[in-house]
C-alpha cells in the first residue's frame, strides 16, 4: 500500500532508494525538489491520481483508514450476529427437539423430524416437574432475600460507616469470594448430614439434608460477596444529609437503611436481587447433591430434567420441552426488571 | 420548649481535636447562633446536641434531662440541614409527615398537623409535588416544615441558608426570625455568615479551632469582643488590628501614637507588645471630625484604593512609604495600612494625602501574645471608667 503523504516530503524521494517511487503521476519529472511550493502542492492535492493502481482490497484498506467508523460498525454486526447465534441457536434447537416426536430424534438441525407440541404438556404428566419448578423458585427466592437483607447490612457497614479493619475486612470477603464452591461442598455435606436435636421439630430428622435450607444456606452464601460490592457502592452514594435526617426525623439507624436509603438504591437492590436469583436459580453443583433428588424433598428444576432419564430410555425430547419451560421464568423476570433498573435510574435523581 | 446545656464537650476524632471542652447553656426560647470559620466546630458541636456525633467526653442536656446517649430521635429535636436532605422519593406531604407517621399518629392528626406546618411555610397547594420540582427556597421552606411538623423541644439549623442565593437569603432570614418568634421556640443556628449571626440571634456564641471564643448577644461580640479572633471575625469589613509597643504614657506603633496611661491596662506593663483594633467606622477624616468629642492626635495617611459601596465608601488608608506597592497586605492586619469606612458624600480621591484620626472611645486594646481583649474605649471619663467587662456605657 502506498501513501500518498509520502511525497509530501520531497527529500524523502531521495533517502528512500529501497522503496522506489510507484507512481510516476505523483512525481516530479526530475525526481528532485520542488522547483516552487506551489507546483508540488497541486499534484499532492489531487487525490484521484493515487486510486489508480489500487486494488479493491487496497481500496477497502484506505477507505477503512480514512472512515474507521465503517470498520467500527462491521465488527459490530460480525460480534452481535457471532454472540446472537452462539446464545440462541441452542434455544432453537432445543425448541426443535421438544417438537420432535419421540423415536424420531435423529439428526435435528433446523427443523424438527414432525411436529409435537404436546411434549410441553406430556412434561408434567410423565413427572411432577411443577413441583421441581416451585422448589427452584422457592430456593431461588429464599436464597435472594437472604442475600438481600444480608448483603443490605454488610453493605451499610461497609459503605457508611468508619471502623477500624473496614478495608481489610472488605478484602477478605473478596478473598472468600474466590474460593471454588466445590471446596465446601464435603464439609457441608457432612454437616447438612448430621443430626441436630434443635431441628427437629423442623426437618424432622434433625438434618438439613433434604431440606430447601441445605440449598438456600450455601447458595446464599457463595453469592454473598457480589451483592455485597453492589450494595457498599450505591448505600456509599447516599448523602449523608439524608441518613442524618431520617434519624432526626425518628428512625434508628436500621430504620433509615429500609425508609431513605435502600428506597434511594432501588436500581442497585434490583442489581444486586436480579443477579443473585438467576446465579441461585441457575446453579447446579450444590443444586444437584443437597437433595435426593425427589420432589418432595425440594429437589430444584435440574434434577426434574434428569429425571425423564431412565434405567431403559431417556426422553430427550421431554428433557428439552422441560429445559425450556424452566429458562422461562428467569427470561421474565430479566425482562421486568431490566424495566425496574433503568425506571429507578432515572427516577433516582438524588440532589445534593 | 427546653433549655440545652453542654457541660465540657470535647470530640477528637483519632489526634484530631475538633471540638475542645466546650460548656454553654441556650435559655428556653433563645435564638442562639453558633458562628466561626470552617472547621471550626461548630457544626460538630450541634451534631452532639442532636445526637449524630458522639462526644467524647462531657454531657448534653435538653431541658432537664441529661441526652449524651440518647439517639436522635428519642431527644425532642429537629433539625434543618444545610444540603436541605429532603427524601427525594417522597412528596412534600410524605417529606413533612415523615416524622409523625414513624410516631404512629393517626392520619386526620397527621394531616391537620402537615397542614398547619405547611401553612406556616407558605407551603399551601404544593404538597403532593415532588422536591426535585421545587425550587431552592420552596424545598428549604419543605425542611423547615418537616422541623416545625413535629413541634420539637428544639431546633437545630445547620447553615440552613447557605445553599440558597442572595436574595432568597436574606428573604429566609427574615422568615425565619418571623417563625421564631411565632413559634417561641429554642433555636441552635450554626453559621459561617457573620452578618446572619448579628442579624437573626439572641446571643452568638463564636468558635474557633474548636474553642468557644465568645458567647454574647450580637451587639456585645461588636463592640466588646473578648479577643483579637473574635474582634476580626464579627463585623464586615474586619477591623483594623496595628501592634504597638506600651510605653509610658501611651501605645506607640510603627506611625502614629496613642496616649493612655499603661496602669489601666492590668496583666501588661511598659515594653510590652499590645495590639490596636479600630473599625473601619471610628477612623474618620480629620476635617470631618469636629463632632468627635475624644480622638487621637492626627495620623498622616495617602488614600490607595476607594471602594464605593452605595451606602458607604471603604478606603483603603497607607500610612508610610513602606505600604505603598505592597498589594498582598491586608489592612486588617498589616501595622501600616488602615481601612476607612466614609460616608459617599465625602470629598476623597484615590492618592490623596490626608489626615486622619481614631475616635478613642472606639478603640480596642488586646495583648499580642494570648490575643486577649484588655480595654475596650480608651476614653477616660471619671465615673464612667471603662474596663474590659464594661457595661454597654461605650455603644
Amino acid at each position: 500500500m502506498s501513501d500518498p503523504r509520502d511525497t509530501t516530503d520531497p527529500s524523502g524521494i531521495d533517502e528512500s532508494g529501497a522503496d522506489p517511487p510507484r507512481d510516476p503521476t505523483l512525481r516530479r519529472p526530475d525526481g528532485g525538489t520542488p522547483a516552487s511550493g506551489s507546483d508540488d502542492a497541486s499534484i499532492l492535492k489531487d487525490g484521484r491520481d493515487a486510486e489508480l493502481d489500487r486494488g479493491p482490497f487496497q481500496q477497502w484498506v484506505a477507505d477503512s483508514i480514512e472512515n474507521p467508523d465503517r470498520v467500527y460498525r462491521a465488527m459490530f454486526y460480525v460480534a452481535a450476529v457471532f454472540f446472537l447465534f452462539t446464545t440462541l441457536f441452542p434455544f432453537y434447537w432445543l425448541l426443535m427437539v421438544a417438537l420432535t416426536p419421540e423415536g424420531q430424534l435423529q439428526n435435528i438441525v433446523f427443523t424438527p423430524n414432525g411436529f409435537n407440541p404436546g411434549a410441553f404438556v406430556e412434561v408434567f404428566q410423565v413427572i411432577p416437574f411443577h413441583v421441581y419448578m416451585f422448589n427452584s423458585f422457592v430456593i431461588a427466592l429464599a436464597s435472594t432475600a437472604v442475600v438481600l437483607v444480608v448483603a443490605s447490612l454488610a453493605g451499610y457497614a461497609f459503605g457508611r460507616l468508619e471502623f477500624p479493619g473496614r478495608t481489610p475486612l472488605m478484602l477478605l470477603v473478596l478473598v472468600i469470594s474466590f474460593f471454588p464452591p466445590a471446596a465446601f461442598f464435603i464439609p457441608l455435606n457432612d454437616l447438612f448430614n448430621t443430626s441436630f436435636f434443635f431441628l427437629e421439630p423442623i426437618t424432622g430428622d434433625g438434618t438439613l439434608y433434604n431440606t430447601p435450607f441445605a440449598l438456600v444456606t450455601p447458595l446464599s452464601a457463595i453469592f454473598m460477596p457480589l451483592a455485597i460490592f453492589i450494595l457498599t457502592t450505591f448505600y456509599g452514594q447516599i448523602p449523608d444529609g439524608l441518613e442524618d435526617a431520617a434519624r432526626v426525623e425518628g428512625t434508628t439507624r436500621l430504620g433509615a437503611l429500609f425508609r431513605v436509603i435502600i428506597p434511594l438504591s432501588a436500581p442497585g437492590v434490583a442489581t444486586a436481587g436480579v443477579l443473585t436469583f438467576i446465579a441461585t436459580y441457575n446453579e447446579f453443583f450444590f443444586s444437584f447433591l443437597m437433595t435426593d433428588g425427589q420432589p418432595e424433598n425440594w429437589a430444584p428444576i435440574l434434577d426434574g430434567i434428569l429425571a425423564y432419564q431412565g434405567q431403559y430410555q431417556v426422553l430427550y425430547h421431554l428433557m428439552a420441552a422441560a429445559s425450556i419451560l424452566g429458562v422461562i421464568p428467569v427470561a421474565i423476570l430479566v425482562v421486568i426488571a431490566q424495566e425496574k433498573i433503568v425506571s429507578g435510574l432515572t427516577a433516582g435523581a438524588l440532589k445534593e | 420548649m427546653a433549655r440545652v446545656r453542654l457541660e465540657n464537650i470535647t470530640k477528637r476524632y483519632g489526634e484530631e481535636t475538633a471540638v475542645d471542652d466546650i460548656s454553654l447553656e441556650v435559655e428556653d426560647g433563645e435564638f442562639v447562633t453558633f458562628v466561626g470559620p470552617s472547621g471550626c466546630g461548630k457544626s460538630t458541636t450541634m451534631e452532639t446536641v442532636a445526637g449524630l456525633t458522639q462526644p467524647t467526653e462531657g454531657r448534653v442536656y435538653i431541658g432537664d434531662d441529661e441526652v449524651t446517649d440518647l439517639a436522635p430521635k428519642d431527644r425532642g429535636v429537629a433539625m434543618v440541614f444545610q444540603n436541605i436532605a429532603l427524601f427525594p422519593h417522597m412528596d412534600v406531604y410524605e417529606n413533612i409527615s415523615f416524622g409523625l407517621r414513624l410516631r404512629k399518629y393517626d392520619d386526620e392528626e397527621v394531616r391537620r398537623r402537615v397542614e398547619e406546618a405547611a401553612d406556616i411555610v407558605q407551603l399551601e397547594g404544593m404538597l403532593d409535588r415532588m422536591p426535585s420540582e421545587m425550587s431552592g427556597g420552596q424545598q428549604q421552606r419543605v425542611g423547615i416544615a418537616r422541623a416545625i411538623v413535629r413541634n420539637p423541644d428544639v431546633f437545630l439549623m445547620d447553615e440552613p441558608l447557605a445553599n440558597l442565593d442572595a436574595k432568597l437569603r436574606v428573604h429566609m432570614r427574615t422568615e425565619l426570625q418571623r417563625l421564631h418568634r411565632e413559634l417561641d421556640a429554642t433555636v441552635i443556628y450554626v453559621t459561617h455568615d457573620q452578618a446572619e449571626a448579628m442579624t437573626m440571634s439572641n446571643r452568638i456564641a463564636v468558635l474557633n479551632d474548636g474553642r468557644l471564643q465568645q458567647i454574647a448577644a450580637p451587639l456585645t461580640c461588636y463592640n466588646e469582643p473578648t479577643n483579637l479572633f473574635v474582634a476580626g471575625f464579627i463585623g464586615s469589613p474586619s477591623m483594623n488590628f496595628v501592634e504597638g509597643t506600651l510605653v509610658e504614657d501611651g501605645l506607640e506603633t510603627n506611625n502614629f501614637t496613642v496616649g493612655l496611661d499603661p496602669s489601666r491596662l492590668s496583666g501588661v506593663g511598659v515594653g510590652d507588645p499590645v495590639t490596636l483594633g479600630v473599625r473601619p467606622e471610628d477612623v474618620h477624616l480629620t476635617r470631618y471630625a469636629d463632632s468627635l468629642t475624644d480622638s487621637t492626635d492626627r495620623i498622616e495617611a495617602r488614600t490607595d484604593v476607594l471602594e464605593p459601596m452605595g451606602d458607604e465608601v471603604f478606603v483603603y488608608l497607607l500610612l508610610s512609604e513602606a505600604a505603598a506597592g505592597s498589594m498582598e497586605q491586608d489592612p486588617a492586619t498589616s501595622p501600616n495600612q488602615l481601612l476607612m469606612s466614609v460616608t459617599p458624600d465625602t470629598e476623597i480621591e484615590a492618592g490623596e494625602d490626608v489626615d486622619v484620626v481614631l475616635d478613642r472611645s472606639k478603640i480596642h486594646l488586646f495583648e499580642t501574645a494570648s490575643g486577649d481583649a484588655l480595654l475596650h474605649g480608651l476614653t477616660d471619663r471619671s465615673g464612667q471608667e471603662p474596663g474590659t467587662t464594661p457595661t454597654e456605657a461605650d455603644t
